[in-house]
């Protein structure tokens, strides 16, 4: 078997609408530099680096890592690029688990970024659509996931207000987060009353656009005590997808991401979530996805995911936080926001949180997902 | 070995798509100074801590990237250390007096006139604004004067913000299954879809192979005009690039004889009404665009509600 | 710590053409991961994963991907974009084997540079400030690098034009690339300017088409119907973005992935392979590479060009499918080691495999097959 693969530095930026004092490969400098500070090493150290950003449309920067790696001082270096939509970062962070699991390095660099303030975001990620078949008509996905939950919300009674408290929650958890921008306190009123953008979804549902990079080294169990005393080991990790235009498909559940955690829970011994795991960082690209999520994660009965949030249960104090940090909507850079739920989970079980640390957490749960809500992916990390 | 689809290369109409897209790149601080100083005639390099000097200036050396110690300007005089000519123009590395480094740009000139070694110096385009155009390019300049690398003083605010735009092209080919479902829109006005691998109702868009089962497809189907709205929701937001009107309802609706949705909008003129009357399960209809049909999904301006 | 060691067991390619005009990405796609099984004793079902490569500015798609997952056959199982040739998506399926997690891998990449203006792929690659204004773009790094080399070495463009021909003939006579008369010497001198001094015959020529390379943990490669043939080595090196920086006349990432490469297989040279299957965009970066590898001292990578057993697919100059080379070297490499030989004969047992990416191949990739 492979080796075990621990987290064993972070470093993002601190996000912001509009960075107009640094380069795309500025931004991405300054996540690297706090990563291999947090994990004490140098560049020198770091055997492979993997870069990951969305879209190359979102930058005008074709195969960027060619650009940033001088940024980074990576020269020489085994350095490659994964995209995958909005989940690239977790793609990329995969990508390394794999090249320190399967001895490929002993110590991995994964940075992942966006620097969505510099192109038109929704029209980019139209370009998602087929161009002979629907492209015309793509508002981004928002028109899309607004229409998926719709159609969750006639099926299983779920109302606006089961998104709203999603969003309402990660708001006021962002402020706390010294890495968002978007730190205003709101009521599930204050959603509900919001303008409709794509109904059902509402301003307040939807996350703000960011400029952002985030990086974590990665140490297989031999070398990972060099960097820090207490690593969040990677217990399981997988990124399932499933074909955007199939015949069944009812995004009732997540199918890919049901898939992925039957794997990774698996892999780790995970056989009741709701119960084992201590916190939760999901990548929830508008309020809705958080619900689903809740059902395919197995952190409630499929259908079950308004009452869950209803009860309290995701909350700070409640039994199963989910986003202490305030996930999205504290900071969205799309690109990087895996590899930054997993920085969020990873300082939980470090104990070392800085959002809102969870006692005595020592189980977390990361989901991460890109593309046409078909590419979905979650880990499990523990002390 | 095996070399699949079989076909003889045939020579077939394109669909011609666009991606044009408008950016505000930042360039940082050191090409963001550089940006505002060379709309000034000035020159801007990194100084390193070991003394070397790099022009244009970065803020990480290409070497190793290290942060610069300081801004400095570099002379518009150097030496030509490579070239070439691509569709007519020359195109060389440019190092300049005093640098460490040599960098890209156009050389004004024949490529007879050129060898490595050559001493140039910098034309100047006083109306080229902040940009490194603001050089038009370099000039041989065989006794050009050995310039030098001076302090640069009190620093500008960088620039923040650089327009740019890009334009791709695309003709993408229809391929054996988009061929026949366009050409059939087009002469008869008929979506055909392919009947999924185990199924009666048809893929639309067709293909050759299933999504799910990765096995060949059925025989070909006619599908209606008609169909059943599978998931919408309600456009409120006007984005860059959008092709209609807001309000109006995106829609995925599952023609009649299909399995999988085709993708197009619902127009309304009320919110609150479209929320109630048009959701998942709701019957609607396509209204054809007037005037000949191109063979593309516009031929279909619309789907209405079927009432009742 | 015990690695599983992984073995290419099977590959298939659609033909290499200058456009497919009657196919879509997913036509071209669909096919060589149906074709990849034939003959292996295995199917889609036993595939663990799916490692793709290619370009969304090539595809005029966004997560283009996302749209071809049916077709790649990944409905259901994990899937992962390498936006980079197709031999880093096959590193990544190493790894991933190699960990002991998964037994079998699809990797697939796919390339149709028809349907786009493929300068603009390349030029949308540099830096947006400094670079891409002046008109700075791959055939006029390729053309600097050239300028370079030729005067550095003495070569002339009647050199190359030679290797280029060799190559053609070549990619003739291995089939799989649709041409017509293989130019000659003359015909590649006489090309037309590319990029001085090359001619457009001594660019790589970009060319439509899909490759697939199915991947198995030991045991699965040797209950297989065929001899399994093993990668036993991987490296990889990116080099500074600034073209004027990285050494003239040599390529530092190709010897940086090759040391790497060897040192995994226990290789003292990248000589002990009996054949190179290597990736140059152009003529003289064929030279660079073999030179990079260690197969020629500096300089000299003419005579080790034109031997025996460098790229007798033809390579990278008459079928380039860009972002997909690298990996139909790696196939191509496979199939010379997987090939039978006559009783009393004996075949190639060791083969170096090369892919490249960026302007001017600033990374590089190289592995080692051995059966």
């Amino acid at each position: 078997m492979g080796r075990e693969v621990g987290i064993v530095g972070v470093g993002q930026t601190h996000h912001s609408r509009r960075r107009t004092d640094v380069s795309q490969a500025g931004l991405v400098r300054e996540a690297v530099n706090r990563a291999l500070a947090d994990a004490k090493l140098s560049m020198d150290d770091i055997d492979t680096v993997v870069v990951a950003t969305g879209p190359v449309l979102f930058g005008g920067v074709n195969q960027p890592e060619k650009w940033v790696v001088d940024a980074i001082g990576a020269q020489g270096k085994s350095v490659v690029r994964l995209t995958s939509g909005g989940g690239a970062g977790f793609a990329g962070a995969l990508a390394g688990y794999y090249q320190v699991a399967g001895g490929y390095s002993e110590r991995t660099l994964v940075v992942a970024y966006d620097k969505l303030s510099e192109g038109p975001l929704q029209y980019s990620i139209s370009t998602l659509y087929d161009p002979f078949w629907g492209r015309e008509f793509a508002v981004g996905i928002m028109g899309f996931s607004a229409a998926y939950w719709r159609a969750r919300m006639d099926v299983l009674g779920h109302t606006e207000e089961a998104a709203a408290m999603c969003a309402a929650k990660n708001r006021n958890n962002a402020i706390n987060n010294p890495y968002a921008h978007q730190k205003k306190a709101v009521t599930v009123e204050d959603v509900l009353n919001s303008k409709p953008l794509c109904w059902p979804i509402k301003l307040l549902d939807v996350p703000p656009i960011s400029d952002g990079a985030a990086a974590i080294v990665l140490a297989n169990d031999k070398v990972a005590h060099h960097s820090n005393s207490r690593p969040a080991w990677i217990r399981g990790i997988a990124y399932c997808c499933e074909a955007d235009n199939a015949p069944e498909r009812s995004l009732m559940v997540s199918e890919p991401l049901a898939l992925a955690s039957r794997q990774v829970y698996r892999a780790a011994g995970i056989t009741n979530p709701r119960r084992q795991f201590d916190v939760v960082e999901i990548q929830e690209p508008y309020s809705c996805f958080e619900l689903n999520y809740y059902e395919s994660l197995g952190l409630c009965p499929p259908g079950q995911a308004a009452d869950l949030v209803a009860s309290g249960a995701t909350q700070l104090d409640g039994d199963i936080p989910v986003n202490p940090s305030g996930g999205c909507m504290g900071a969205n850079p799309i690109g990087a926001v895996g590899v930054i739920r997993l920085i969020e989970a990873a300082t939980q079980v470090m104990g070392r949180n800085e959002s809102h640390q969870i006692k005595d957490a020592k189980l977390a749960l990361v989901q991460s997902g890109g593309g046409w809500a078909n590419l979905r992916g979650c880990a499990v990390l523990s002390a | 070995m095996y070399y699949a689809p079989e076909t003889t290369p045939i020579d077939l109409p394109t669909f011609h798509s666009q991606i044009k897209l408008p950016y505000t790149l930042t360039p940082g601080r050191a090409a963001g100074i550089f940006l505002v100083e060379i709309a000034n005639g000035r020159i801007v390099g990194s100084r390193f801590k070991d003394g070397s000097v790099i022009a244009p200036a970065q803020d990480f050396s290409p070497k190793d990237g290290e942060e610069p110690e300081a801004l400095v300007e570099a002379p518009d005089t150097g030496e030509l250390t490579g070239f070439t000519r691509v569709d007519g123009a020359v195109i060389g590395l440019i190092r300049l007096d005093g640098c460490a480094n040599a960098f890209t740009h156009r050389i004004l000139g024949e490529l007879a006139d050129l060898k490595v070694g050559q001493r140039v110096k910098a034309e100047w385009d006083g109306a080229a604004g902040q940009s490194i155009l603001a050089i038009k390019g370099f000039v041989v300049a065989a006794d050009a004067p050995v310039g030098t690398v001076k302090e640069l003083g009190e620093l500008p605010e960088p620039l923040g913000v650089v327009n740019y735009a890009f334009a791709l092209d695309y003709e993408h080919a229809y391929g054996p299954y988009y061929g026949r479902m366009f050409d059939e829109i087009k002469q008869n006005g008929v979506f055909m879809g392919v009947r999924g691998s185990n199924a009666d109702e048809a893929l639309l868009p067709p293909r050759e192979i299933d999504d799910i089962t990765h096995k060949r497809t059925g025989t070909w189907k006619a599908c209606a005009d008609t169909g059943t709205i599978r998931a919408c929701s309600i456009i409120n937001i006007e984005v860059y690039g959008q092709t209609r009107q807001v309000p109006y309802v995106y829609a995925e609706v599952v023609l009649d004889g299909a399995s999988t949705k085709m993708i197009h909008v619902i127009e309304i003129d009320d919110l609150e009404h479209a929320k109630k009357n048009i959701k998942p399960g709701t019957r609607v209809r396509a209204v054809w665009t007037k005037g000949e049909r191109q063979g593309r999904v516009s031929d279909i301006e619309r789907f209405e509600v079927i009432d009742g | 710590m015990g690695f599983s060691q992984v073995a290419v067991l099977a590959s298939a390619q659609t033909e290499l053409r200058p456009a497919w005009n009657d196919a879509q990405h997913i036509d071209l796609i669909s096919s060589v991961v149906t074709n990849v099984f034939k003959g292996t004793g295995l199917s889609l079902d036993d595939v663990d994963f799916v490692i793709d490569s290619g370009s969304d500015v090539l595809d005029g798609r966004s997560i283009s991907n996302c749209g071809f997952l049916g077709a790649l056959g990944a409905h259901h199982k994990e899937e992962a974009r390498v936006e980079e040739d197709g031999l880093w998506a096959a590193l990544y399926g190493v790894n991933k084997i190699r960990s002991g997690a998964s037994k079998v891998g699809l990797i697939v990449a796919y390339s149709k540079p028809s349907e786009s203006a493929i300068d603009l792929y390349w030029s949308a690659m540099v830096e947006p400030f400094y670079q891409r204004p002046v008109g700075f773009g791959q055939k006029a790094a390729l053309g600097m690098q050239a300028q370079r080399y030729l005067a550095a070495y003495g070569i002339t463009d009647s050199d190359l034009a030679d290797l280029v021909a060799r190559r053609w003939a070549a990619a003739a006579a291995n089939g799989g690339v649709a041409m017509g008369d293989a130019p000659d010497a003359a015909a590649v001198l006489g090309a037309g300017e590319a990029a001085h001094p090359l001619t457009n015959l001594m660019l790589s020529r970009p060319v439509d088409g899909a490759v697939a390379v199915l991947l198995g943990a030991e045991d699965v490669a040797r209950r297989s119907g065929r001899a399994p043939v093993f990668i036993t080595g991987m490296g990889t090196s990116m080099e500074t973005h600034a073209f004027a920086e990285r050494s003239a006349n040599t390529l530092d990432s190709v010897a940086a992935a090759a040391k790497m490469a060897l040192g995994k297989a226990g290789w003292d040279k990248a000589g002990a392979a009996d054949v190179a299957e290597i990736s140059g965009p152009s003529a003289v970066g064929e030279l660079l590479v073999l030179e990079g590898l260690g197969l020629a001292d500096a300089g000299k990578g003419l005579n080790a060009a034109m031997g025996d057993g460098i790229n007798r697919s033809g390579g990278a100059l008459p079928a380039d499918p860009v972002i997909a080379t690298g990996l139909v070297r790696l196939a191509e490499a496979a199939k010379q080691l997987a090939a039978p030989v006559r009783g009393g004969a004996t075949g190639p047992e060791k083969a170096i495999v090369h892919g490249t990416g960026g302007l001017a191949m600033q990374t590089n990739c190289v592995f080692t097959l051995e059966v």
